[in-house]
């Protein structure tokens, strides 16, 4: 070192201008580790948008209740399918009409607020004709061409059973003017035991974060160990550990589910246990691959030589640095358990009645389907967006956590 | 590559032997046995219920004739429809699943894999970002969504397709399309990012140097290796859509497998509910053995594994 240090002359050194000196202090900042990933993850436009998606069905989740004075499990029978955007039929300056798809006559006040469902004065069965009276004037309702309409739709002519008006609403011999409101009372609709939509979508969205929540802790605490245990010991109990993990996941894990909701009975308690005793096996494998690769390494290797404990090693060294690879893996699997619980209350065995997964919400609404496909889209919609936004955030943190994995 | 098939096999039997002694258990777990449903049954009807299903025998009896009966496909009697025997409904019921599934499959071959190569192929042009939306989009449908939507639209309001049944070609448009669904954008997916990986590789570059024509490159250089990761993929997806055909099979009111299941589920049919479980459980082992050994055949890195 001294050597080279003093053959260097006066010649060799050149001030540095100024501006030259300026030019070189103005670096980047060097980055750790995850500051490097918040950079990358924040720059990923589609990331942010699922992170956003997901911190709103949080929000809605928690504070939904506050959007309507309306519980989850009430029903009111006088108010059942009631869709969210009423095309209603002007009676006066404050009253509106509605009739809904069973041919009933609602009165609303005109910013939407439903009043009550009326009972005919008289109804003429024959002539498939009600009679109303509302404030004092004569409503007359004519549901003629509801026959004809099933009549060309089981005919297969669904273009002219489209076209066909079901009904006539006559107010002192006029047609009244049509008018579309958003349904105030109910801001989502009813479903078909009159029990308002938004209430139950928030109750679906409070289940559907449960089932990521237990999917999330079952991963950590079962996965990640089950797999970090398999690759640090290795060998034999490696070989038996993986075996069973190959066996489990043989057989699809929605039959195990099911087999054990059909054993145990629907229920939220059981869809807890059943999605936590499966939802761990690609998480161990994850873990493992991860953990034998990083067991190989120089520093895992020095502090084995100083002494440290198999479990410090493991918690303190395997896990944190295969952190990135449990992250992924996470928030890719969530998707998978809130499709899971839905599937399963869509075919009957997950949450079961008063209480609302998205699930069962889209299977109740399977009857009516025809006249209230807004039963379903809700739902659908929640469930589509939720798990885009897990996908994306998925995406987005396996691109800014592993850059290798790009492409 | 024979040891890594045998082993295979050896995991497989294992497996299926495991499953069936689970849902031997699990049966077994179920409070108050299968007849506790119906209502007041006088205490000597119940005993000869019992006495017929061999309910009274000792218990590794009634497991061994459990294990030998699943072995042959014989999975008992239904405990709720009289006199109809699980292995009948499911030979009734299979191929109606088994041709809706194929179809199914063939879709999933036939859209997924060309797709995925055109959009790799196209990177970052229209091809691509259509084939992006398409991916992204359908892997966040659930099936059931997918299914009653298709249902919706094209059964009760345009009146193009059949509602129910499979009398006709036309029926299965719907139900096919619906549980291929979610696999095709994934199988779409993974076509593209493995293709894309692939011709990042310098085997790629060393081909296109020394002037193989652009087809060559990648149909016989590219492909074969994207296509690895897209056959593993097969095994789990065609557990996918079995599973799939529970709620396909629900809304197109299609007499296959999965509608018995579900019935089966929500009747409490144990006997029908465990066989069927075990019989969809072979399927999967099956077919990904196939898979393995089609990936085998793929790989010439297995061969030298062991």
């Amino acid at each position: 070192m001294e050597n080279t240090e003093r053959q260097i002359t006066q010649k060799d050194i050149e001030r540095v201008h100024f501006t030259n000196k300026e030019s070189q202090d103005i670096t980047r900042p060097s980055l750790t580790y995850w500051q490097d990933v918040k950079r990358r993850f924040l720059k990923n436009k589609l990331a942010i948008l699922g992170s956003v998606i997901i911190i709103l069905m949080v929000l809605f989740a928690l504070f939904g209740y506050l959007l309507t004075s309306q519980n989850y499990y009430r029903q009111d029978l006088t108010m059942t399918n009631l869709p969210p955007r009423l095309e209603c039929y002007y009676l006066d300056d404050e009253t509106l009409l509605y009739v809904n798809s069973e041919y009933s006559l609602y009165t609303l006040d005109n910013d939407g607020t439903v009043r009550e469902r009326l009972e005919p004065a008289e109804e003429n069965q024959m002539m498939r004709e009600k009679t109303y009276e509302v404030n004092g004037q004569k409503v007359v309702l004519n549901y003629k061409g509801a026959a004809q309409a099933a009549k060309a739709r089981k005919q297969g002519d669904m273009q002219l059973a489209n076209s066909i008006d079901t009904f006539t609403l006559d107010i002192g011999g006029k047609t009244p003017e049509m008018q579309k409101v958003w349904n105030k009372t109910y801001r989502l609709g009813t479903d078909y035991l009159g029990r308002d939509m938004l209430a139950r979508l928030v109750y679906g969205a409070r289940i559907s974060i449960l089932v990521a929540l237990i999917a999330t802790f079952a991963q950590f605490c079962i996965g990640v160990l089950y797999g970090g245990v398999a690759g640090y010991l290795g060998g034999r109990v490696d070989n038996i550990m993986m075996r069973i993990v190959d066996i489990i996941s043989t057989v699809p894990l929605t039959l195990y589910v099911v087999l054990l909701m059909v054993v145990m009975g629907p229920g939220i308690k059981t869809i807890i246990i059943a999605l936590g005793s499966v939802y761990w096996v690609d998480m161990a494998r994850q873990v493992r691959g991860q953990v034998l690769n990083i067991k190989q390494q120089e520093f895992v290797l020095a502090a084995r030589t100083i002494g440290a404990s198999a479990k410090r090693i493991m918690l303190r060294h395997l896990i944190p640095n295969s952190m990135s690879t449990i992250i992924v893996t996470l928030t890719m699997n969530i998707p998978s358990a809130i499709f899971t619980e839905s599937f399963l209350s869509f075919i009957g065995l997950g949450i079961s009645a008063p209480a609302a997964s998205w699930g069962t919400l889209a299977s109740d609404a399977l009857g009516g389907l025809r006249s209230y496909p807004y039963q379903l889209l809700l739902p659908s919609l929640c469930i589509c967006l939720t798990v885009l936004g897990f996908n994306f955030l998925g995406d987005g943190l396996r691109d800014a956590l592993d850059p290798k994995l790009r492409k | 590559m024979t040891k890594y098939i045998l082993k295979r096999c050896v995991s497989i039997i294992v497996t299926l032997f495991l499953v069936c002694t689970i849902t031997f258990i699990m049966m077994k777990a179920v409070p108050g046995g299968p007849f506790t449903t119906e209502k007041n049954l006088p205490q000597n009807v119940l005993d000869a219920l019992e006495a017929k299903y061999h309910l009274t025998d000792p218990l590794w009896k009634q497991y061994v004739d459990y294990v030998k009966g699943a072995a042959t496909f014989d999975f008992g009697p239904s405990f709720k429809k009289d006199g109809v025997m699980v292995s009948d409904m499911l030979a009734q019921s299979f191929p109606v699943s088994a041709k809706l599934g194929l179809v199914a499959l063939i879709i999933v071959i036939l859209l997924g894999i060309p797709f995925g190569i055109l959009a790799a192929l196209k990177q970052n042009k229209l091809p691509d970002y259509l084939a992006t939306i398409f991916a992204t989009l359908g892997i966040a449908i659930p099936t059931f969504v997918l299914g009653t939507l298709i249902l919706y639209v094209f059964g009760s309001r345009l009146g193009w397709i059949p509602t129910h049944g499979l009398d006709s070609w036309k029926c299965y448009i719907g139900p096919s399309i619906s549980l291929a669904g979610f696999s095709l954008a994934y199988v779409l997916r993974l076509t593209r990012s493995s293709m894309l990986g692939v011709c990042g590789q310098d085997y790629i570059r060393t081909a296109r140097a020394k002037g193989l024509p652009e087809r060559t490159v990648i149909f016989k250089h590219a492909l074969k290796n994207a296509l690895i990761p897209v056959v593993t993929y097969i095994g789990p997806m065609t557990a996918g859509i079995m599973t799939g055909s529970f709620v396909t099979e629900k809304i197109f009111a299609i007499p296959g497998m999965g509608k018995f299941y579900v019935e089966a589920i929500n009747n409490r049919d144990y006997t029908v509910i465990m066989g069927t479980t075990m019989f969809y459980a072979a399927i999967a082992a099956v077919m990904i053995l196939a898979v393995d050994i089609a990936y085998a055949c793929l790989d010439p890195r297995i061969k030298f594994q062991d």
